[in-house]
């Protein structure tokens, strides 16, 4: 590539580089492996940017290049892991959970009172056990309010596809979170 | 959400036109607005007669906003910009 057109992708591509690199933070929890992520996202970027027709699509499509990345290594590395089927995943409920455990006998606010009990790493270390293409999502949607639409134009899947996969993405999250309370004693069970 | 009550309301206050297992399934489009039409009515009309699926939403909606807040915003690294413009040249 001319120097001319590296320096227009630079322009174009780099103002970005700091959404790029906290939504790869959320995504990896650790510092190195962002900024490999988002490093191999603009050498990816720059090979392809004569296929970029809209300058101004390149959020959008730099959000494209590295979600898609993430999940493929994701893939590659054999770190999928075996999930429930979608009716055990459909049986868990953390609201029933938390009725039937009742933890907090004295709160009037039970549900919103255990939810407040969670400390913040291990909502982030819950999110983490997700699935990468389960994880992607949900950090697209809760960090850049993605709609389904642009979800399903990010991820190259169909609008059905990104609802099945935020809605089994929080199902997980749901059962993480009681994991941790139980390891925490939060909860007897 | 979360106020105790003697019996949960909601067990036999079903709207006729959904069940509340059917309202769940969809709660999560709900909190994204992604439901529209007949599927966004549906589900209003079922929430104005089921209490207790108001307080499993609201319990959803509370539980988005707590993952939301935690997601920590983390600083640039110093230098990371000049490191990439570096890998760019190469």
């Amino acid at each position: 590539m001319d120097v001319e057109s590296r320096k227009r992708f630079e322009e174009q591509a780099l103002p970005h580089l700091g959404a790029l690199y906290r939504f790869a933070m959320k995504l990896s929890g650790d510092g190195f492996a962002a900024e490999d992520l988002v490093q191999e996202t603009y050498l990816r970027a720059l090979n392809a940017f004569s296929n970029l027709r809209d300058p101004d699509r390149v959020r959008p499509w730099l959000f494209q290049i590295i979600s898609r990345l993430a999940i493929d290594r994701h893939r590659s590395a054999g770190r999928e892991v075996p999930l429930p089927s979608p009716e055990d995943l459909d049986r868990f409920s953390l609201y029933d959970r938390i009725w039937e455990e009742d933890p907090l006998p004295y709160s009037d606010r039970l549900h919103e009172d255990v939810l407040g009990q969670f400390r913040d790493e291990e909502v982030r270390a819950a999110l983490l056990a997700l699935p990468e293409a389960y994880r992607v999502a949900l950090i697209l949607l809760y960090s850049e309010e993605m709609s389904y639409r642009e979800l399903a134009e990010v991820l190259g899947c169909p609008v059905g596809t990104v609802m099945s996969r935020l809605h089994r993405g929080r199902k997980l999250l749901e059962r993480e979170l009681w994991e941790y309370a139980k390891k925490r004693g939060l909860v007897r069970t | 959400m979360g106020v105790r009550e003697e019996t949960r309301i909601g067990e036999d206050m079903k709207s006729q036109k959904l069940s509340c297992e059917q309202a769940v399934q969809q709660f999560f489009a709900y909190l994204d607005r992604a439901l529209k039409g007949e599927s966004l009515e549906a589900l209003e009309a079922h929430l104005a007669a089921c209490l207790d699926c108001c307080d499993r939403l609201e319990f959803s909606r509370k539980l988005d906003a707590t993952v939301k807040d935690r997601l920590a915003e983390a600083p640039l690294p110093e230098g990371i910009e000049e490191r990439i413009r570096r890998a760019l040249a190469d």
